[in-house]
């Protein structure tokens, strides 16, 4: 378990590293200092409560160009909403309100 | 038991109108046979499909709010499997997911409520009082489809 999973800016060097090393990585490549933007879920935010699988207006930004259901670490929902997020498209997508795939 | 329903199908468009009606009357009839009954129908009309079914490329799609046993929804789905004219259905049962949604807010008007008299306001929130509106915010940073890509 050696840290994939850093989302402050800066040390995603490999292995463990010291505590006080800077974000410049080993192979002297510069490590991104990006600005990561705050990912809030959609629906706790905007307070919707009842993911509808008959919205597709609703639903469509998270089924992007392929299809496929946008993944959390992407589009920042929260667990639960992402759960019932899935049920809602899938169901979408029996009616035919949803592409499964990209033609 | 009775329970909620919601049914959703989608007639090939090469039906007509009567021919819709007809199926929502059979369908009524069924219901009414086993002991339900249909708390709303909605006709949404032609629409588009996302993908072809057989060779339609477009379907009219009626939703049916239905309150009753399994039994009836029972054999609502195994008639529309055997129909011709209806190229698609889905029957999901809604009742639960319904308490669920309405406990979250409840709960949700009940907590701010809470905050708002412990802040010394009145419980409800008064007319222009409170935040610019949630269409004006432009410090807004939650996801907006056109930052996806790596």
């Amino acid at each position: 378990m050696n840290g994939r999973k850093t989302f402050g800016g800066g040390g995603a060097s490999g292995g463990r590293g010291r505590a006080g090393q800077t974000a410049q990585g080993k192979d002297g490549q510069q490590r991104r200092p990006m600005f990561r933007r705050r990912k809030i879920c959609k629906f706790c935010a905007d307070k919707i409560d009842d993911i509808n699988y008959k919205d597709a207006r609703l639903l469509m930004p998270f089924v992007p160009e392929r299809a496929k259901i946008l993944p959390r670490r992407i589009s920042g929902t929260c667990a639960r909403h992402q759960r019932k997020l899935r049920v809602a498209i899938m169901r979408a997508r029996v009616l035919a309100l949803i592409p499964y795939t990209a033609e | 038991m009775n329970r909620k329903y919601e049914l959703v199908y989608l007639v090939s468009p090469d039906a007509s109108d009567e021919q819709v009606a007809d199926l929502h009357t059979q369908i009524d009839d069924i219901v009414q046979r086993l002991g339900g009954q249909i708390d709303k129908t909605d006709n949404w009309g032609r629409r588009r499909l996302a993908y072809e079914i057989g060779r339609h490329k477009e379907a009219t799609y009626v939703l049916e709010n239905i309150n009753g046993s399994g039994e009836v929804l029972k054999e609502i789905d195994r008639r529309l499997k055997v129909s011709d004219l209806v190229i698609r259905h889905l029957v999901v049962r809604v009742d639960e997911n319904q308490e669920v949604i309405e406990r979250t807010q409840a709960k949700r008007s009940d907590a701010s409520r809470r905050r708002r008299t412990a802040r010394g306001l009145p419980p409800d929130r008064q007319p222009g009082e409170g935040q610019r509106g949630d269409q004006d915010d432009d410090r807004d940073d939650r996801f907006d489809m056109s930052e996806d890509r790596r």
